[in-house]
């Protein structure tokens, strides 16, 4: 929910995702997402940066309507730990808040497969920070309900690389995902922490990634996400790829 | 108490970093000389010492960078990737990827005397309004500098010296006293050592859930509040446990002030670091 304070509120990646995202008791969300074709890596299972998008969708709605009425949120920092495949769905995801604090929220999202016997799949902590949007905090009916299901995109929806290349914001964390793969040969991510600094603008983006070291359970990469059009650098993060060489 | 700060008998003289800062505040570097008593079992430095090292350049770069604001922690993350053994330096050179009005972010490189890296850490702070109990920060960036005293050093391993009590090792339940040898400037438990917890409660719930001497080797550390009062618990649930690598969720309360939570980690461990 990188830009969780224009009028759509993050919902054009959550379009693409394919998610519903619905307001329970006392500040909770819980939102369901499809293993969807166009979201699948080469194994198989969920892109860990569709996984990502899919935590920071649902803890930034989250957040943000922790945040009421004082403002609105952007994420600032996700790190998440995804301990096994996602390859049936649908996927749930249960945002709980953890703080809510003057300049920021933190929200904890635990990603479960309801198509596997409710099987772990990822846990995740997001940071959000509190703003005043321009035109003032978004105004909806509580408790909210968002189906945003319905794809907005080209038809037939297009694989994620493909779908890169046609959008310029909310997508660091696929970006950094694809980046990881590719410098690790095919890796799959299972540890990411992700620190958003600006948005991305003008494009196009590109992530370049640096291998620290190897270990045994796979590599551990920094990636740099920059805005080339506007010369800056747009997110940081740092993955732990797992290997199979 | 900050001008005070850190007192003479103090974790961080007993650790002897060193400090070089450069001149425009956007970058810093600090050593920590590894010695026994910083070491797990398997004779390499504790995940939890290392966040201790960046805990301290990382707050130290981020309270110049948001001046005449202050900070409060809000996270820290450390990979390591490589042991670093006894009679080893560990390098920190810290850098700010982002310094705004309400937020700052650190980047922490770790690097061996070899130039080898050993880790990487990151951080990110609230920017808050100054205080007149907060540290000067141009006293803080004297550079070189160092907080050790002519006998600081550590007489015990540390976890001793924290008195952490490993009560349930399966369950990650651990118990650590809140001192002032290891408060921060606020009088709460310092944030490396909130971290060092964290590890040692994960390494002993996953080592029993693996079966396998695994060390902890990442850490990604999100501050909800402070412990004062103490003792600082933890407990963990296991997300993940195969033999050579778990994963696992730790929760600190501070029991003493009614269980309040205190910070909320993931926790990777893995064998056979290179």
């Amino acid at each position: 929910m990188s830009d969780a304070h224009a009028t759509d509120a993050g919902r054009d990646v959550s379009r693409y995702m394919g998610m519903t995202m619905q307001e329970l008791d006392e500040l909770r969300i819980v939102g369901h997402g499809a293993v969807a074709p166009h979201l699948l890596g080469r194994g198989g299972s969920l892109r860990a940066g569709a996984l990502l998008t899919m935590i920071d969708s649902v803890g930034g709605l989250n957040a943000g309507l922790a945040a009421l009425p004082d403002g609105w949120v952007v994420s600032t920092n996700l790190a998440a730990q995804i301990v096994a495949p996602s390859r049936a769905g649908p996927l749930r995801f249960d945002s709980g808040l953890l703080r809510r604090g003057r300049n920021n929220v933190v929200t904890a999202v635990e990603v479960r497969d309801e198509g596997a016997a409710d099987t772990l799949v990822a846990s995740g902590v997001l940071t959000s920070a509190i703003l005043v949007p321009q035109n003032g905090p978004p105004q909806w009916d509580r408790p909210l309900t968002l189906d945003t299901r319905a794809p907005t995109g080209p038809s037939p929806v297009p694989p994620v690389p493909e779908w890169l290349g046609v959008r310029m914001s909310d997508a660091d964390a696929i970006e950094i995902d694809l980046a990881a793969e590719h410098v690790t040969g095919g890796g799959v991510t299972t540890d990411v922490v992700l620190h958003y600094l600006a948005p991305n603008r003008i494009g196009p983006i590109r992530a370049v990634a640096r291998t620290v070291g190897m270990r045994r359970d796979g590599a551990v990469l920094r990636v740099e996400v920059c805005d080339v059009g506007a010369a800056r650098t747009t997110a940081v993060a740092v993955v732990t790829c797992a290997t199979t060489g | 108490m900050t001008a005070a700060y850190p007192p003479d008998q103090h974790l961080l003289r007993d650790l002897r970093f060193s400090f070089d800062h450069d001149g425009d505040g956007t970058s810093s570097r600090a050593w920590m000389p590894v010695v026994e008593e910083l070491c797990t079992d398997t004779g390499r430095a504790r995940a939890g010492a290392l966040a201790t090292l960046v805990d301290v350049i990382g707050g130290g770069l981020a309270a110049t960078a948001a001046a005449p604001g202050w900070i409060a922690t809000a996270d820290l993350t450390l990979s390591v990737v490589r042991c670093a053994r006894p009679g080893s330096v560990v390098e920190a050179r810290a850098q700010v990827l982002r310094a705004g009005r309400t937020t700052v972010v650190i980047e922490v490189a770790l690097v061996d005397d070899r130039e080898e890296d050993v880790g990487i850490a990151t951080m990110s702070f609230a920017v808050l309004p100054r205080r007149d109990s907060n540290p000067e920060v141009d006293r803080m960036r004297d550079s070189p500098s160092t907080m050790a005293m002519p006998h600081s050093r550590l007489a015990r391993p540390l976890l001793d010296e924290l008195g952490v009590e490993v009560r349930d090792a399966a369950r990650g339940v651990v118990d650590v006293p809140v001192i002032d040898w290891s408060r921060n400037s606020m009088g709460a438990m310092q944030g490396g050592v909130v971290a060092t917890v964290a590890d040692v409660a994960a390494e002993a719930a996953l080592r029993s859930a693996t079966g396998e001497p695994v060390v902890v080797t990442e850490l990604y550390v999100t501050y909800l509040g402070f412990g004062r009062i103490g003792p600082v618990r933890s407990t963990v649930d296991i997300l993940a446990a195969a033999a050579a690598r778990g994963t696992a969720r730790v929760e600190l309360v501070d029991a003493g002030a009614e269980n309040r939570r205190m910070t909320v980690v993931y926790a990777v461990a893995t064998r056979d670091l290179p």
